[in-house]
């Protein structure tokens, strides 16, 4: 008798079992099918690809791949007016030239004044006429600047113009002092006594400036190859979250427009769940939002050369995560929306505003520090980061496991309020 | 007339009745107005968000030079710039920029000072003035580049005038020892009465005269800028939704309805379009309004900005007409909209100024209106009056008026009114 019992114990558990096998099963084959329903109705209009991928590679390109790279020359461009034409002036200019921060362009006063009123120069400097070494040593030398009103570039110009004023007039400052303190000791015999002084004294000090040593050196943190800061790859990031952020959230839409037409009401006709349902919609926008960030990351990677590939680990993790919280806040609105306009709309608005204040946009250093804390609420501050952990820091799957953490924590806050107020009408 | 007149308003009412569609025409541009204007630093009063930039401070050298650099990044003037911290372990240091902690770490290693200053007690080589260079170290945060960039500037000039002290006090030593005024065993002595205070040098040979007469005489409100940049980018989703209302409404059968009444297809047309107008010049103008309200941006010549805002809207709805001219479904017209909404915000200098982009885009903007309507605005906010903007304005009516006969032509080929 026992062992009859046990072995009939033993049946129904592997009944139980291959049941329970089959019900997976068919769940599986439910939130597929939901899922391959929803890329069809997606990608119907063939417009929708413009949003998918066209448009986010042009905006992409306009503002990563259309801004200068470190192999070019992305210096603020300064028209420069020449009208002195002497040794001095050259010298002004080659210091600009070899400035960090401004590149001179050497036109006429013309030129530069209707640049300057067309608003198509930040700044304009203008040597005039008579800016030579005897003007120098007189102090009468007084060059002129143009600056735009509260623009952040000419401020940096004229920080740049300043210091290669400075290196020009610094020689001939050190002769004049040297002459003071030769005087100070000794009274020059003549007046020629003092100039040749004078002269000799300028050289040198050029010769000394000439040879200065470089007394700062600049290293980017946390690089693996000492790399400086590339704005494409901030850009390339933020394009990237914008553009899928935004279809996500629409997911909205994608319930609504069921709500509408009483498609979701016929499920109820149909052993599906809610959870099976969300499930299954969630997963299937997250697929097409992987195959859409992957895509990014490929144009940018081929076409613009970033460096996004250095632990596709982490870089899936990340993605991933981020995909899970935007497609979950998508779900939540789709709860609290009624109709397919207005579904498209808000996605779109909170898709711009949540990209725009969590950094996507414009680093989140610009922000006032308060602002700063208050975003870290929104998932797009995190998946910005834990982007520009990979791109920007060459970091890897330990880097990046906080942000994608966070990302998780949001995706399951999302989902949970999603699954508590979804109803089917 | 009063049917033209009676059409447009009729949308114009449909369109404040769409809650969700005032959502998006309205709150979401002024939101990102809002959040432009923390990244401006409109409501932090700076030229950027910036302020109290974190910067740790590793002075090694505890000497003139290192000392006076740590107490500049302490000064008043930095004050509300930047905010230092100081640690005495560059590892410590260099760790809290990898964990984003601060934008910079400036580590002023030992023996800075002394590679700059001669020490008391050293012999004077006039044939070798290099000194042996100790650099000091920028260790910047990768993911706050302006922060960064702003630290290496302030250590850039602080370096410049240590430099410009160092080459007057040099010419003067060797000089005077050339001259035979000054013994080898004063050299020491004299070089320290040379190089003091020599992080102070500032050369005058050369003053800067920056313009105050034309343009920086006048308070630009950075918001100006952004406020109309994002009420223009969507004015062009205004534009196409009235389109939209267009296809809809021949495919629910009402545009055809009202050719049974004695109304001319001309008529219907022109009605529609004064609609999508009307919406049009209703919501820049109730954005303007939020913005002087709220943030209290000046505007400028208030004829000028009214005379922008029907010139701006005119072109917008042309484009909004040739779109719908081209579409076949209201929701054709829908996501064509929202994408050249964007495109066109992008081009037109919503996100960032045109400056920044290469010349053959500069060119490529004009086709927008966003661009003619920012430069416009711009030149208000200036100063400028409504004689100013005879350029931007001539353009957007032009660009409206062969927008508008580009329409009406695929209109009259695809027989709109009569489906």
């Amino acid at each position: 008798m026992k062992s009859v019992a046990s072995v009939s114990k033993k049946e129904v558990k592997k009944q139980s079992l291959s049941l329970c096998g089959k019900k997976v099963k068919i769940i599986m084959k439910k939130i597929f099918a939901i899922a391959w329903k929803d890329a069809i109705v997606r990608f119907t209009s063939p417009s929708e690809l413009l949003f998918f991928i066209i448009l986010p590679i042009v905006f992409t390109f306009l503002l990563a791949g259309g801004t200068p790279s470190n192999d070019d020359d992305n210096r603020i461009r300064i028209p420069v007016v020449d009208e002195s034409q002497t040794a001095v002036s050259q010298q002004i200019i080659d210091e600009l030239e070899n400035s960090t921060a401004v590149r001179p362009e050497v036109v006429t006063r013309a030129e530069a004044q209707s640049q300057f009123d067309d608003r198509r120069a930040d700044a304009v400097f203008i040597i005039p006429a008579g800016v030579d070494i005897e003007a120098l040593q007189n102090g009468s030398a007084q060059v002129e600047m143009l600056q735009q009103p509260s623009n952040l570039n000419a401020g940096i110009a004229q920080r740049a113009i300043l210091t290669a004023i400075r290196r020009v007039s610094s020689s001939v400052s050190a002769a004049q002092n040297a002459v003071r303190q030769r005087e100070a000791k000794q009274a020059f015999a003549s007046d020629a006594e003092k100039q040749a002084y004078f002269e000799s004294s300028l050289t040198l000090a050029q010769d000394i400036q000439a040879d200065a040593p470089e007394r700062v050196t600049v290293i980017e943190g946390t690089t693996p190859d000492r790399v400086n800061y590339d704005p494409r790859a901030n850009s390339s990031a933020g394009q990237l979250i914008t553009w899928v952020f935004i279809p996500l959230f629409g997911i909205s839409a994608l319930f609504a427009s069921e709500r509408q037409g009483g498609t979701l009401r016929r499920l109820l006709t149909t052993p599906t769940t809610k959870a099976t349902f969300l499930l299954g919609t969630i997963s299937g926008q997250v697929a097409m939002a992987l195959i859409q960030m992957f895509l990014l990351v490929g144009f940018a990677i081929l076409a613009m050369k970033l460096n996004w590939g250095r632990d596709p680990l982490a870089l899936f993790v990340i993605l991933l995560a981020s995909a899970l919280a935007a497609a979950a806040f998508g779900a939540t609105l789709g709860t609290f929306i009624k109709t397919e306009a207005q579904a498209s709309g808000v996605s779109i608005m909170f898709g711009m505003v949540m990209a725009l204040m969590g950094g996507c946009w414009y680093p989140l250093e610009l922000f006032p520090t308060a602002i700063q804390s208050a975003v870290k609420v929104l998932p797009t501050t995190w998946a910005m980061q834990g982007m520009l952990d990979l791109v920007l820091r060459g970091g890897g799957l330990v880097d990046v496991l906080p942000e994608a953490g966070v990302l998780l924590v949001f995706a399951a806050i999302f989902l949970s309020v999603g699954v508590s107020r979804f109803r089917y009408e | 007339m009063l049917k033209l007149l009676l059409i447009g308003i009729k949308d114009l009412k449909l369109m404040f009745r769409d809650r969700a569609a005032l959502i998006f025409m309205l709150l979401a541009p002024f939101l990102l107005t809002i959040g432009m204007g923390f990244v401006s630093g409109r409501f932090s009063g700076g030229s950027t968000g910036l302020s109290d930039i974190p910067v740790v401070i590793v002075n090694l050298d505890q000497k003139e030079l290192g000392n006076a650099l740590e107490e500049l990044f302490n000064s008043a003037d930095l004050a509300d710039l930047v905010e230092p911290t100081a640690s005495s372990d560059p590892e410590a240091a260099r760790r809290l920029i990898d964990s984003d902690q601060a934008s910079a770490a400036i580590v002023i290693p030992q023996g800075f000072t002394d590679s700059v200053i001669p020490a008391e007690g050293t012999t004077f080589d006039s044939t070798a003035v290099q000194p042996a260079p100790v650099q000091i170290e920028v260790y910047a945060n990768p993911s706050r580049p302006t922060g960064a960039g702003i630290i290496k500037a302030i250590v850039d000039e602080f370096l410049s005038r240590v430099e410009e002290g160092r080459v007057s006090g040099t010419t003067s030593l060797v000089g005077l020892m050339q001259s035979g005024l000054l013994n080898p065993q004063d050299v020491a002595s004299e070089a320290q009465e040379l190089f003091a205070n020599v992080d102070e040098s500032e050369s005058t040979a050369i003053t800067l005269k920056t313009d105050t007469q034309g343009a920086e005489a006048v308070e630009f409100d950075l918001l100006a800028y952004f406020a109309p940049g994002m009420a223009l980018m969507f004015l062009m989703y205004t534009v196409s939704y009235g389109g939209r209302s267009i296809l809809a409404e021949r495919s629910q059968g009402t545009l055809p309805r009202m050719l049974i009444s004695p109304t001319s297809n001309a008529q219907v047309l022109g009605g529609k379009v004064l609609g999508i107008f009307l919406m049009g010049v209703a919501q820049v103008g109730v954005l303007i309004l939020a913005s002087s309200i709220f943030f209290q941006v000046q505007w400028g010549d208030p004829l000028g900005v009214l005379v922008l805002i029907l010139a701006a809207v005119f072109g917008a709805t042309g484009w909004g007409m040739l779109i719908t001219a081209f579409a076949r479904t209201p929701a054709q017209v829908g996501s064509t909209g929202a994408a050249v909404m964007l495109i066109f915000g992008i081009l037109g200098g919503s996100f960032m100024s045109l400056e920044n982009f290469p010349p053959f885009m500069q060119t490529l903007s004009k086709i927008t209106p966003n661009a003619w309507g920012m430069d416009g605005f711009v030149t208000l906010a200036l100063g400028g009056t409504l004689k100013n903007l005879t350029e931007p304005v001539t353009a957007l009516l032009i660009m409206g008026a062969l927008l508008f006969a580009a329409s009406v032509v695929l209109f009259n080929r695809n027989g709109i009114a009569q489906q």
